[in-house]
C-alpha cells in the first residue's frame, strides 16, 4: 500500500474526515426532523389540556380539537394578576412551567402561571397546569376548574419515570376522576385537597391515593395544593 | 483491492452457507450475548417492565448493530489502528443519535418511555464487542449476519424477561389486560376470584432474578456451559 | 427543591446505579470475583464519575442546550433571533469527553502518582465503556440539576453507590465459593440472583428524605388526619 496507515498524517486526516462526515450527516438529520419533533411536543401538550376537560384526542386530531375547544389563554403572576405584553416564550402555550419550577434561579414570586379557557358543552372551563415531583422524577398534569371558579371538573396527570403499577398509576382514569367535584375554595379562602390511603375517603375533598405509591400520591397532593393556591388568588378576585 | 484478491483465492460461497447460518443461530442459544457472554446487560434490564418498551429497545439495538457492523466492516481497511476504539465509539454514537432522532420524530410516546436508555445503547458492550471481534476482520455480508444474530439473541432475552414481568406484574401483554380488569371495585376475570398482581415483578431487582432463572434453565439443559465458580 | 445532601444520599442508596438502574453491570459482573480488584475498579469509577459529570454539566449548559450559546452572541440565546440547539449532539459529546478524560486521567495518574497507577491503572481503560459513566451524564442532563455543585455531588454519590455495590457483591462471591450452589447456577446465575436480592434490600432505602420544609409540611398533614391515613410503608 502506498499510504502508511499508522502514520500521524493518515490518522489525523482520517479523524478529520470522520468528524466532518459525521457532523454533516447528524446535523442534516436533526434539522430535517426538527419540525416533526416540535410538532409532536406541541400536540402532546394540546392532548393533555384536552384530556383535563374530558375530551379524548389522538395525535392526529389533537390540533383540530384544541382549536375547537380552547378559546383563550393568558398568564397570571404569583399574586394572581393577569400579565400582559410578555415575549413569545412566556405566553401561556409556550411557557415551560416544568422548567420554571425546577430553575432555582427563578424566585417563587416570579413564577408565571398560565390559564387556558376552554368551552365545553356551552360551559366555560379553566384549564390549569400543575407541576411537581414524584418519587423518581417530575410529575405534571392539568386541572379543569368550572366557571363557578372553585369546583374541579377534571384532572389529568402524567409522569416521567414513576414505578409502573405503583406511582405510575396516577395517570389512570380511576385516580384522575376522583378529583372531580372537589372544591378549591370555601368562603373565599383556599380549601386543601388531601390524597389519602386507598379506601379511606368519603369526603369530596379527599382523594384515594395509590397503594404502594405513597410518595407519588403525596407529590400529586403537594403540587395540586401549591399551584391551586395561586390560581385561587386570581379566581377569588373574579368571584 | 485486497478484497478482490481474497475473492480470487477462495471459492465463492453460497449466500446462506452453513457457516453463515451458524452466524445467526449461534448467538441465539449457546453463545447468547446476554446469558453466556454477559454483555450488554446494563441497558437490557431497566426497560423490561413492559413488552412494548423491550420491543422498541430491541429494534433500536438491531438497527444500530446492523448498520454499525456494516459501516465498520466497510471501513475496516481504512481505520487507523491507533484510534480504532474512538472511531468505533463515534460510529455507534452517531447511529444512536440517528435512532434517537427517529424515535422522537415518529414514535414520540416510545421515545418518552425509553428516555435515557436509548443513549445507553452506545455503551452496550455487545455492540463494541462485535465491532472489535467480528466486523473489524470480516467482510460486510457476514458482518451483517453476525450483527443480526447477536442483536436477536439480545432481543429475545429482553422480550422474554419483559413478558414474564408484564404478565405477572401488571396482568397485561403490550398494555392489553389479559386477566380481566383489576380496578378497585370493578374487578373482573380472575381478579374477581381474588387473584392479585405481583407488584414485586415490576420492581427493578426482579429483572435480575428472572435473567438468573433463564441462565439456570439454559445451563441445566446444556451442561457444557456450567462454570466452575 | 431537593437539597444537595438529598441528591448525594439518594444517588448512593435509593437511586443506586446498580440496584436501581443496572448501569455498569458488565464490569460489575466481570470484575467482582475478588474484593481487591473490586475495590480498585470501584475507586476508579468514583474518580471518573466525579470528574466527567461536572465537565459534561458545563458542556451541557454552555454549549449544547437550547440557547446555551448565549454567551457567544445574544442572538443565539433562547429569546434571540437565531436560537442554536445542539442537544442532538449530546451523546457523542458526552462519550467523547468520557473517553478523553479517562485517557487523560490515566496519563496523569501514571506520571504523578505511580503508586495509585499501580492500583488503578489496569481498570481505567475499562471504564470508558462502563455504562454507569455515560448513564451518570445522561441522568444529569435529564434531571437538569440547577448548580454545578449539585451535579458534582450527584456524580460522586453515584460513584460511591457503585463502589458499595461492587465491593459487597465481591465479598459475597468470595464466600459463596464454599457453598453448595446447584451446578447450573454456579458463577453467573447465582450472581444475578444475589444482585437481585441485594437490590430488594436496597429498596428499603427508598423512602429516605433529607428533611426540608416541604417534608415537614407533609408530615404535619398526615398527623392531622390520622383517622384516615395509616402511613403505609413505601414500596
Amino acid at each position: 500500500m502506498a499510504i502508511n496507515k499508522d502514520g500521524n498524517g493518515y490518522t489525523f486526516g482520517f479523524s478529520i474526515a470522520l468528524v466532518v462526515v459525521v457532523g454533516v450527516i447528524l446535523s442534516t438529520i436533526s434539522i430535517g426532523l426538527e419540525p416533526f419533533k416540535k410538532a409532536n411536543v406541541a400536540v402532546k401538550k394540546k392532548m393533555d389540556i384536552l384530556s383535563a376537560i374530558g375530551v379524548e384526542s389522538t395525535r392526529k386530531n389533537g390540533e383540530e380539537l384544541y382549536e375547537q375547544y380552547v378559546e383563550d389563554s393568558y398568564v397570571i403572576s404569583a399574586e394572581g394578576e393577569v400579565q400582559e405584553g410578555l415575549p413569545k416564550e412566556k405566553t401561556a402555550f409556550y411557557l415551560d412551567v416544568q422548567k420554571q419550577y425546577r430553575d432555582k434561579q427563578i424566585d417563587k414570586e416570579d413564577r408565571l402561571y398560565p390559564i387556558f379557557e376552554a368551552k365545553k358543552d356551552g360551559e366555560k372551563v379553566f384549564v390549569l397546569p400543575v407541576v411537581g415531583k414524584g418519587l423518581w422524577g417530575p410529575i405534571w398534569g392539568y386541572l379543569a376548574i368550572a366557571d363557578d371558579y372553585k369546583t374541579i371538573k377534571g384532572a389529568s396527570f402524567d409522569h416521567k419515570g414513576e414505578t409502573p403499577g405503583l406511582g405510575a398509576e396516577i395517570k389512570q382514569d380511576f385516580f384522575e376522576t376522583q378529583f372531580k367535584g372537589a372544591e378549591i375554595s370555601e368562603d373565599g379562602s383556599y380549601n386543601e385537597i388531601l390524597v389519602v390511603k386507598s379506601g379511606g375517603s368519603e369526603s369530596k375533598q379527599k382523594v384515594d391515593g395509590i397503594t404502594g405509591g405513597t410518595i407519588t400520591s403525596k407529590g400529586v397532593e403537594e403540587m395540586v395544593n401549591r399551584t391551586m393556591k395561586v390560581y385561587q388568588k386570581y379566581f377569588s378576585k373574579k368571584q | 483491492m485486497s478484497e478482490a484478491a481474497e475473492d480470487v483465492k477462495k471459492p465463492k460461497e453460497p449466500l446462506f452457507s452453513k457457516k453463515n447460518k451458524k452466524l445467526i443461530t449461534d448467538p441465539l442459544t449457546d453463545n447468547n450475548p446476554i446469558t453466556i457472554q454477559v454483555l450488554g446487560i446494563c441497558s437490557a434490564l431497566a426497560i423490561t417492565v413492559q413488552v412494548e418498551q423491550a420491543f422498541w429497545m430491541s429494534v433500536s439495538v438491531i438497527f444500530v448493530m446492523v448498520f454499525g457492523n456494516l459501516v465498520v466492516s466497510l471501513l475496516r481497511n481504512l481505520i487507523p489502528s491507533r484510534v480504532r476504539i474512538i472511531v468505533q465509539l463515534v460510529i455507534v454514537a452517531s447511529l444512536v443519535i440517528i435512532v434517537n432522532e427517529l424515535l422522537q420524530a415518529f414514535v414520540p410516546d416510545v421515545s418518552e418511555k425509553l428516555s435515557v436508555f436509548v443513549g445507553l445503547i452506545i455503551t452496550n458492550c455487545i455492540i463494541m464487542g462485535r465491532f472489535e471481534a467480528f466486523a473489524m476482520s470480516n467482510k460486510p455480508f457476514p458482518s451483517i449476519l453476525d450483527a443480526v444474530g447477536n442483536a436477536l439473541g439480545y432481543a429475545w432475552i429482553l422480550i422474554v424477561v419483559a413478558l414474564v414481568r408484564e404478565v405477572f406484574g401488571s396482568g397485561k401483554i403490550w398494555g392489553f389486560e389479559i386477566f380481566g380488569s383489576n380496578l378497585p371495585g370493578e374487578e373482573s376475570g380472575i381478579y374477581e376470584m381474588g387473584y392479585m398482581n405481583n407488584n414485586m415483578m415490576i420492581l427493578p431487582p426482579m429483572a435480575l432474578i428472572v435473567v438468573g432463572i433463564i441462565i439456570w434453565i439454559q445451563r441445566t439443559r446444556n451442561k457444557e456451559l456450567v462454570e466452575e465458580h | 427543591m431537593e437539597s444537595t445532601l438529598d441528591i448525594f444520599v439518594k444517588a448512593i442508596f435509593s437511586e443506586n446505579m446498580i440496584f436501581a438502574y443496572f448501569l455498569g453491570m458488565c464490569s460489575y459482573l466481570a470484575v467482582s470475583k475478588t474484593v481487591k480488584t473490586a475495590v480498585g475498579l470501584g475507586a476508579a469509577v468514583i474518580f471518573v464519575l466525579g470528574i466527567t459529570i461536572p465537565i459534561n454539566y458545563l458542556l451541557e449548559n454552555f454549549v449544547l442546550k437550547e440557547g446555551a450559546l448565549e454567551w457567544l452572541n445574544p442572538a443565539y440565546g433562547k429569546s434571540g433571533d437565531s436560537t442554536i440547539d445542539l442537544s442532538f449532539l449530546s451523546f457523542i459529546m458526552f462519550i467523547a469527553v468520557i473517553a478523553s478524560m479517562v485517557q487523560l486521567v490515566e496519563m496523569l495518574v501514571e506520571k504523578f502518582a505511580p503508586a495509585l497507577y499501580g492500583a488503578l491503572g489496569i481498570f481505567l481503560p475499562l471504564i470508558a465503556v462502563n455504562c454507569s459513566i455515560l448513564g451518570g451524564s445522561l441522568f444529569m442532563q435529564d434531571r437538569q440539576y440547577s448548580t454545578i455543585g449539585d451535579a458534582t455531588m450527584f456524580g460522586i454519590g453515584s460513584g460511591i453507590g457503585w463502589f458499595l455495590a461492587i465491593v459487597a457483591i465481591a465479598a459475597i462471591r468470595e464466600k459463596i465459593r464454599y457453598s453448595n450452589v446447584p451446578p447450573a447456577l454456579r458463577g453467573l446465575g447465582i450472581t444475578f440472583i444475589i444482585t437481585g436480592l441485594m437490590g430488594i434490600a436496597f429498596m428499603s432505602f427508598m423512602g429516605i428524605k433529607y428533611v426540608d420544609d416541604k417534608a415537614e409540611k407533609v408530615e404535619k398533614q398526615e398527623v392531622k388526619t390520622t383517622q384516615v391515613i395509616n402511613v403505609k410503608t413505601q414500596k
